[in-house]
């Protein structure tokens, strides 16, 4: 049942570059989602509540629903209000605005973490609100953000496997294209199962590397 | 003389390659009160869990009424482990309080009370949580028994488990620095809980540092520092000179602590 | 959108919550055995649990239900799809459970273990009447979590063919030329449905016996 080492031969441009469209798609809608997450949750923070309540009911709406269900309404239904995406960009899109839904909330318990006589006592020595943003709540709430921000790092990884049926030319799309053509379908989903592993087993370990990296440089500063 | 309640012999106690329990001698006598006194990181709730069994010691014996805890002396003099039943027996006698309380937050008061009647002693449950009132009675908790420990004080809590212990009828009741988790003005009840102990004769070892407690309760104090008992004495002893230097550094602080506090 | 469509979606989320309510049940005991075997300290049992979660929490289950899918008829078992689904799904969510799991039995305060110590309980005893519940009542906030995310994943189910909300979705917009109305009113009962999930953990962690009101 293991695949024909030549026919994996065969095919390996196809396989590099569906990981590399996997990677490239997870870490911009990485980047972009962890962009738009704060943005998002520092305006729940200081906006007030009608800032605070519309953003919150969008994120909730967001994290309350499947993924494939956010995919298809853009996908099918984004050309009826005049947005005709291709699987790609449709695909960064989505997989930016689900991740950003998470990491907002993650920002907001980073923000909460923060004990509020921190920020008064920048606000008493006349620090502005982005001075205290950047130079105490960012740092001090870094080691709290962390690893739950690995851990969708991780999540969105998986995820991205489910672009595969809007047909975006990722990595499950194509090593199952494969699996068709060379009528080793079976074959084709296990080398599947095994690379997807071994890039979360790898990308959770750098993770970890990054936690124990920052915690050693705060216990060092403190 | 009468036979000591708990004789402790050589005791050592290490952590790894840290010594935290050094030729502990120490004998708590039947029906009185003993507290174990000085500064923190001093050995002295290491050694009330020797006592209890919950720390073994490395090297050392204990006896609790004239029978060996956990270790014996075998014909050879090698330190030699009893077998499980036996420790159990033993350990029986002793009862534990706890700073922390250790209350099981899923069981009522009447819960923590009676569980150990009846899943280790197997007393029907009516009679279990008849026996267990009568404790909760005693430290005048008996209209909170249907209550959680969420829905306790922490002085509550803390009478809640000195009646778990007592319900087992000990021979002897430990206390891990008993007031230190609760705020000044509950640790009144709880000391007066442990003062009508006293008064009924219970022999008690205290570790706290409530020191107007061990000048008033107890019968005999030990001062513990950098995990050697330097000093076994009763309390008029404590204040009388000549005395230890570092007890008398200890009993500054203390006193300098309070009159601050007055100030 | 008309009405009839709109309970079309309803009635297929029937199965949507029975796959999930049965996966999250057979996961969880799949993951007793996982978590027992974490934390047995034997490398014997450790190692495959280990091995089988890292597996499962590192591969899409888009990618697992594809893999049991093909599987299973490869093996000689000829299940319906409906069986294959629920096979994924509750191997997937065992290992997310076990974790959870091990968490819980890990964060058993150690005082209320030397407390039942000192009161004369067996191993036996201290395991079944405080670990245990001790344990169940730490991770089920985490269960609740892992509930809402399994309704939510069983929309993949749909690539199996089994027709639950988002393949009934999927098969009335192309039907109807009505993928807005349709995939919304898809993600409103999801949203229905999850928030009802959350409201009744939340429900039930504070009826738990001794939860701080």
């Amino acid at each position: 049942m293991i695949f024909d080492p030549n026919v994996i031969l065969k095919h390996l441009p196809e396989i590099i570059s569906g990981t590399g469209v996997t990677l490239a798609l997870w870490i911009a809608g990485m980047l972009l989602g962890i962009l738009i997450g704060f943005i998002v949750a520092t305006l729940r923070r200081y906006g007030g509540r009608a800032v605070d309540l519309p953003l919150g009911f969008v994120v909730e709406v967001l994290r309350g629903t499947p993924f494939l269900i956010q995919i298809f309404l853009v996908y099918y239904g984004g050309p009826f209000v005049g947005l005709s995406l291709d699987p790609v960009p449709c695909g960064l899109l989505g997989l930016s605005v689900y991740a950003a839904a998470y990491y907002s909330e993650i920002f907001r318990a980073g923000y909460a973490s923060v004990p509020h006589g921190h920020v008064e006592a920048g606000e008493c020595l006349g620090l502005s609100r982005l001075q205290i943003i950047r130079r105490i709540l960012l740092p001090e709430m870094a080691l709290i953000v962390l690893p739950p921000s690995v851990n969708l790092a991780v999540i969105l990884l998986k995820e991205s496997a489910v672009l595969s049926i809007i047909t975006v030319p990722e990595l499950t799309t194509t090593v199952s294209a494969i699996g068709s053509q060379e009528y080793a379908f079976l074959e084709a989903i296990f080398l599947l199962a095994v690379i997807y592993w071994v890039i979360v087993e790898a990308a959770a370990r750098l993770g970890r590397l990054a936690e124990t990296r920052l915690s050693t440089f705060r216990f060092a500063a403190s | 003389m009468t036979l000591p309640a708990i004789s402790v012999r050589s005791l050592v106690k290490r952590f790894g390659t840290a010594t935290v329990l050094q030729d502990i001698d120490l004998d708590v006598p039947e029906g009185k009160v003993s507290c174990l006194i000085g500064p923190s990181g001093s050995g002295k709730s290491t050694l009330l869990r020797c006592l209890a069994f919950l720390e073994e010691a490395s090297e050392g014996m204990i006896t609790v009424n004239g029978e060996a805890l956990g270790f014996f002396e075998n014909a050879k003099g090698e330190r030699e482990r009893l077998p499980a039943g036996q420790i159990r027996a033993v350990r029986a006698q002793i009862g534990m309080v706890f700073q922390q309380f250790n209350l099981w937050p899923h069981m009522t008061a009447l819960g923590n009370v009676s569980e150990a009647l009846k899943t280790v002693h197997k007393v029907p449950k009516a009679e279990a949580e008849e026996r267990a009132m009568v404790q909760l009675a005693k430290v005048g908790l008996a209209n909170r028994a249907g209550h959680y420990p969420s829905q306790l004080s922490g002085g509550q809590q803390q009478r809640v488990a000195i009646a778990r212990a007592l319900a087992l009828s000990p021979k002897i009741m430990l206390f891990d620095e008993p007031t230190s988790a609760l705020d000044p003005e509950l640790t009144g009840e709880v000391l007066n809980v442990m003062r009508e102990l006293a008064a009924e004769g219970m022999t008690m070892v205290v570790v706290s540092h409530e020191i107007g407690f061990a000048a008033t309760v107890g019968h005999q104090i030990s001062f513990l520092d950098q995990g050697r008992l330097l000093f076994t004495g009763a309390p008029s002893e404590i204040f009388a000179k000549p005395r230890h230097p570092r007890l008398e550094q200890f009993l500054d602080t203390y006193l300098d602590r309070g009159a601050s506090m007055l100030a | 959108m008309s009405f009839k469509l709109f309970s079309l979606l309803v009635q297929a989320s029937v199965w949507t919550i029975g796959i999930s309510a049965i996966s999250i049940a057979i996961g969880f005991l799949i993951a007793l055995g996982l978590s027992a075997a974490l934390l047995s300290g034997k490398a014997l049992y450790r190692k495959p649990a280990e091995f089988f979660i890292s597996f499962f929490r590192g591969v899409p289950l888009l990618v697992q239900l594809l893999l049991i899918y093909n599987l299973l008829p490869f093996i000689g078992l000829n299940v319906p799809s409906i069986v294959a689904a629920i096979i994924g799904m509750s191997l997937c969510t065992a290992a997310y459970q076990a974790e959870n799991l091990r968490g819980g039995f890990e964060s058993v305060p150690k005082g209320l273990i030397e407390a039942a110590d000192m009161v004369g309980f067996s191993p036996r005893q201290v395991f079944v009447r405080v670990k245990v519940p001790i344990a169940l009542r730490l991770t089920f906030p985490a269960l609740v979590n892992e509930a809402i995310m399994i309704l939510k994943s069983s929309s993949l189910v749909s690539v199996v063919g089994i027709v639950e909300i988002t393949r009934m979705a999927q098969d009335l917009a192309s039907s109807t030329y009505m993928p807005i109305e349709i995939f919304s009113s898809a993600a409103l009962i999801y949203l229905v449905i999850c928030w009802a999930v959350a409201l009744a953990g939340r429900f039930g962690e504070r009826s738990l016996p001794g939860a701080a009101k």
